[in-house]
């Protein structure tokens, strides 16, 4: 039996979906110049891929063709020896479109094997997001801003082959930074992005994480029924009716909180939040009657308050509030729970606004998503200017 | 041509009338003593015939029931699913191409636990077309979980309706049943035919009654929500376990039935002709069974000793009760009026079938002919019946003989 | 409609909302779906079910509403549904509603209006669909509502063109490559006009828009109180297939019909009555928007070069310069000139 790698890459369904099949693919046409054969493939339960829901693609090489079978005809190989994170604030856990409860993000990692993850951020600050686990892993960032694209036009800013340099880097035994240079000189005729994945190889470091290090949170997760236990018929029970609030000073019960499905709770879809400044608001309805996700609550004095469970970060709400900065969209990043921001206005009004002022700067560009021809052309120059300086 | 075929046994019912009607209109009959709430009707020969029938009666006012005329076979049977699955008894049927169009509701309906009773006017499949029967269009659903029957005579087919409506709106059940009529021979021949009453029909049926599953305001339920594979073999374990109880439950119906209508079918699954002495029995399904018996006797009159099996029940398939009556004779002629293209020895589905009941089940294991006969609504004449019983004597004896043989071809 | 021979069963009064701070807090469509985020198909549902209210069955043809809401044995739904099969919305809808009149006509269930719902997609509805559609529009005895929410492709199946797709636009059976940039030649089919003329007893059809969601709720609650067999007709910005940032799902919506590209209207007994923007382009009060500002702020329409947008501009100027009824029905009155329309 030889040699039998399994690359898992874990991304935003649809932004990074041509991203992360652009990296199965190279990490199997790269090893492939060392005469290793491979498979790339995409977690079929995840498609079809839905914005912004976590979804993995895999590539798997083998020193022969005999050893890859045994990594064929599986949906996600049960155990993987390194992991790209394509955006970090997937580190918070990944509940995905097949639907496994939430899922840290090194589930399957080997134990010593290498995490690396597309951040702005220093590791000790994603491992207060990242899940511990009981056995080491290595930790590695490639400095960057998440790279989103859409279905049909594609942001080329070299993430693609800056991760392949980092693979090379982590994991020498599965590709030769040579072998990525050959595939992206032969395949993708670029020499400039030979030169961002070498540069990447050269810049690529990682930290050791111990045992029981990172964020004590244990994911929700689901016990699947047997089949005598299951409901016949293919049927299942329907939600029931939500109900008014309590309000936390008052106790005054009022407004509404819908019941919502328990079994996808989609709040690792987001990679912004709103942010609502309850004192601005007017009550004028049109967040919570426009947003797809029933996610507000109708809080008891009748303004609306984004159920951090519920809310999978489109914006909507942002784009229609009449009142401006009254909901502003926020990295994801700058949170650490999913507690109701009415609940901390209403007990202490000072301390919350006080985090809004901090949190609501409005971002240089959080786009995610095609906006207009012609915006990834002006993006592009940014990210490769701003990853050269490093 | 009459079909004179009449139960083992039979007591007389005062106030049971008799009626000259088709096979399709004593299982229309059926519906309206049924007391069916949602009918889907389209027209394609030779099923159609029963809608007609059913026209009539609800415009006389004799069926209460909404009356649908759809513009295919797939709407047909989309619309009594869903009305079975709003709590309705439901009633459709079709034929040939059009049970075929049909198909993906057909997959459907088992699958989500429906029960639906349908009739199916067997008739060749285009292309070319034709009228006349085969079994192909019924059988192309065998592995579905329809419950699937073939009767031979318009009594049968009136009493088989009744039945299948017990069984498919049984809980453990909720299945839809096919009830299977050659075309021509049974749909189109008018026969004399008791009619029960509706106070024996009220006896022998309950109200269907969907319970948890029933879609209505009062029962928030949703029903079939997309699964992955974290699902799907548990939810089809569930449906083979009807499969597992569908035997025991169509005795259970039949024994009833006797009892309240006083018709005795005896073995619900299979009817034994003259096997009693026989050294080679012939095997098949639907109104073939009126020439071989005709044949068989003839037979008999010259001191051969050959008998006849006709399968009544096909889903389920009772592989160890047929094996076991098999097993007893020297050799088996399976009669096939449908094809299997590139099956094991090119036979029929049936005889495909019986082989492997015999093989796990039989000792003996006396060969098993199979003989494709009487397609496209060719006629199964009593010399056809005469040839195919002389081959099995041959095979009884040893001789070797080819496993598929087309009978009844200009060849 | 009040010949003898059919015999109408009463339907629900639903109100109009009489505005946004009317609306009704219950939702019968919950969070927990599995949608793309800013899907506008999921608003229409959400909508949908809350016009519609507790005393409602909803049937959901196969689509992004079926795979994405109810997967995997859990579901955001409220009220009773069920899965139908691609083509079948317009049998579903048939089926229930004859279920229930049957039975409670014989007295097997409690005599009250049921609102019968089935939805489809552009795909379920405008292709596969429409024959089965058509037909239970001819049914003048039950009262049910067909809704189709249009994220104009097959999005449930990663992007391909459908009947409704626009014209020219990229998805995964219609890329643009290097000898064929446009590979989606047809315009998209007219659905709801098609319902109203081919179906003149049908007492309500409609178009609707989740950038109108007020509107869009009184239209389900007018057609499910009207009574008969309906039709309404929503365009959902679907923010994977059109491509575009999901936080502009509403103000896509808008720009759709802006731009005069969507026109939003109802035939309430056979009385045609333009609303919203719409109403205003036809009037005057309000000059449609070019369809630059609309194409180019979506993915699907990169490829486009300027005779490309020139083409789509000329087509939609037709709608409303040379169209017997602006927007609605494309019979050309050869007489009038252009002006006088």
């Amino acid at each position: 039996m030889g040699q039998l790698f399994a690359v898992e890459i874990i991304y935003r369904g649809v932004f990074q979906k041509t991203l992360a099949k652009n990296i199965t693919r190279g990490i199997v046409l790269a090893a492939h110049f060392e005469g290793k054969p491979g498979i790339s493939f995409g977690r079929y339960g995840d498609s079809p891929e839905r914005n912004g829901i976590p979804a993995k693609s895999f590539a798997i090489v083998a020193s022969d063709d005999l050893t890859l079978e045994a990594g064929m005809a599986q949906y996600e190989p049960k155990k993987v020896d390194l992991i790209v994170v394509l955006d970090d604030t997937l580190c918070k856990g990944t509940e995905s479109w097949a639907w496994y409860g939430l899922q840290p993000v090194h589930h399957a990692l080997k134990p010593g094997s290498t995490l690396i993850v597309d951040s702005l951020q220093e590791p000790v600050q994603l491992l207060e997001e990242i899940q511990r686990r009981d056995t080491p892993y290595k930790l590695g960032i490639v400095k960057g801003v998440a790279s989103f694209s859409g279905m049909w036009v594609y942001k080329d800013d070299h993430t693609d082959v800056r991760i392949l340099g980092a693979i090379a880097k982590a994991l020498p035994e599965l590709v030769s930074l040579q072998s990525v240079e050959k595939f992206i000189n032969a395949k993708l005729k670029n020499p400039l992005k030979a030169s961002s994945a070498r540069a990447a190889f050269e810049r690529f470091s990682t930290v050791d994480v111990e045992p029981g290090t990172g964020n004590p949170e244990e994911p929700f997760h689901f016990k699947l029924p047997k089949w005598q236990d299951m409901r016949k018929g293919v049927s299942v029970e329907g939600q029931p009716q939500g109900a008014p609030i309590a309000d936390p000073v008052t106790g005054q019960k009022g407004g509404f909180r819908p019941v919502r499905n328990e079994l996808f709770r989609k709040y690792s879809t987001r990679t912004m939040r709103p942010l609502i400044n309850f004192s601005t608001c007017t009550k004028c309805t049109l967040c919570w009657l426009n947003c797809p996700d029933a996610a507000f609550d109708v809080a008891a004095d009748g303004t609306y308050d984004p159920n951090l469970e519920a809310c999978c970060g489109c914006g909507i709400c942002e784009a229609v509030c009449p009142v401006s900065n009254c909901i502003t969209m926020v990295n994801e990043s700058e949170f650490t729970d999913n507690h109701s921001q009415w609940v901390q206005f209403r007990t202490n009004k000072e301390a919350y606004l006080a985090l809004l002022e901090r949190k609501a700067q409005p971002v240089a560009d959080r786009s995610h998503g095609f906006r207009f021809r012609g915006q990834y052309q002006q993006q592009v120059p940014a990210v490769l200017e701003a990853v050269k300086k490093g | 041509m009459a079909t004179l075929a009449v139960p083992v046994e039979e007591k007389k019912k005062a106030e049971e009338q008799e009626a000259l009607i088709t096979g399709a209109e004593a299982i229309a009959v059926a519906c309206k003593l049924a007391n069916v709430d949602v009918v889907t009707a389209y027209p394609i020969r030779p099923y159609d015939t029963v809608m007609q029938y059913i026209s009539q009666l609800v415009a006389d006012g004799e069926m209460d029931c909404e009356y649908i005329v759809a513009e295919g076979e797939h709407s047909q049977f989309e619309i009594v699913k869903h009305a079975s699955v709003c709590g309705a008894r439901v009633f459709c049927g079709s034929s040939g191409v059009g049970w075929m169009y049909a198909m993906e509701a057909l997959t459907v309906t088992p699958a989500l636990r429906v029960p639906l009773v349908a009739m199916v006017g067997n008739r060749a499949l285009d292309d070319p077309g034709a009228f006349g029967v085969e079994h192909n269009d019924a059988l192309a659903v065998r592995d579905l979980g329809w419950l699937l029957n073939w009767v031979d005579s318009a009594q049968e087919a009136l009493d088989t309706a009744l039945i299948a409506y017990r069984v498919a709106e049984d809980p453990r059940m909720f299945v839809p049943c096919a009830i299977s009529c050659d075309g021509a021979f049974l749909t189109h021949s008018q026969a004399l035919v008791k009619i029960p009453s509706a106070g024996q029909v009220n006896q022998f049926l309950p109200r269907y009654n969907r319970g948890k599953l029933l879609l209505h305001p009062d029962n928030v339920v949703s029903i079939a929500p997309q699964v992955n594979e974290d699902w799907v073999m548990e939810i089809r374990r569930q449906n083979y376990q009807v499969t597992e109880q569908a035997i025991g439950v169509i005795r259970e119906v039949y024994a009833d039935f006797e009892r309240i209508f006083g018709r005795k079918y005896g073995n619900p699954f299979f009817e034994e002709f003259m096997t009693e002495d026989a050294e080679v029995v012939l095997l098949g399904m639907g109104t073939l069974s009126t020439s071989v018996k005709v044949a068989i006797r003839k037979l008999r009159e010259q001191g051969v000793k050959a008998g006849f099996v006709r399968l009544r029940w096909f889903r389920p398939f009772d592989g160890p009760d047929v094996a076991k009556c098999l097993d007893r004779f020297k050799a088996i002629g399976v009669i096939d009026r449908d094809f299997s293209f590139g099956s094991p020895d090119l036979s029929g589905v049936l005889a495909t079938e019986v082989r492997s009941a015999m093989y796990t089940n039989a000792k003996n294991r006396p060969p098993v002919l199979g003989f494709i006969c009487g397609l496209g609504g060719r006629e199964v004449t009593v010399p056809d019946v005469e040839k195919m019983t002389n081959i099995v004597f041959h095979a009884a004896k040893g001789d070797a003989q080819p496993l598929t043989q087309w009978i009844g071809l200009r060849e | 409609m009040s010949h003898t021979l059919v015999d109408e069963k009463p339907t629900q009064l639903l109100e109009p909302f009489k505005g946004v701070k009317k609306v009704p807090y219950h939702e019968y469509y919950t969070s927990g779906h599995r949608t793309c985020q800013g899907c506008e198909s999921a608003q229409i549902m959400k909508l949908m079910a809350k016009a519609a209210g507790p005393r409602t069955i909803v049937l959901g043809s196969t689509g992004c509403m079926y795979v994405a809401n109810t997967s995997y044995y859990a579901t955001p739904w409220g009220v009773p549904w069920m899965h139908t099969q691609l083509g079948s919305s317009g049998s579903a809808a048939l089926g229930a509603a004859a279920a229930f009149r049957a039975q409670m006509r014989k007295g097997e269930m409690k005599d009250e209006p049921i609102n019968v719902i089935a939805f489809c997609g552009d795909g379920g509805g405008a292709d596969m669909g429409l024959a089965a559609i058509s037909a239970t529009l001819t049914h003048p005895d039950y009262n049910l509502l067909i809704l189709m929410y249009d994220n104009e492709s097959y999005a449930n199946t990663d992007i391909q063109i459908s009947g409704t797709s626009p014209y020219g636009v990229n998805t995964s059976f219609s890329t643009p490559g290097k000898v064929k940039r446009i590979m989606h030649h047809r315009w998209k089919k007219n659905v709801a006009p098609l319902m109203i003329a081919g179906h003149p007893t049908v007492k309500y059809v409609g178009t609707i828009s989740t950038s109108y969601p007020l509107q869009a709720m009184n239209a389900v609650r007018k057609a499910l109180s009207i009574g008969g067999p309906t039709f309404i007709h929503c365009l959902n910005p679907c923010p994977k297939g059109w491509d575009f940032d999901p936080e502009f799902a509403y103000e896509l919506g808008q720009l759709a019909v802006n731009t005069g590209i969507w026109p939003l209207y109802e035939v309430v007994n056979g009385v045609l009555k333009l609303y919203g923007k719409t109403e205003q382009i036809a009037n005057g009060r309000f000059k449609r928007l070019p369809v630059r500002d609309y194409l180019l702020k979506q993915g699907r329409f990169a490829h486009f070069t300027d005779e490309d947008i020139e083409f789509f501009q000329s087509k939609v100027d037709e709608m409303w310069e040379q169209w017997l009824v602006p927007g609605v029905i494309p019979l050309r009155h050869e007489l009038r000139a252009a002006s006088e329309i």
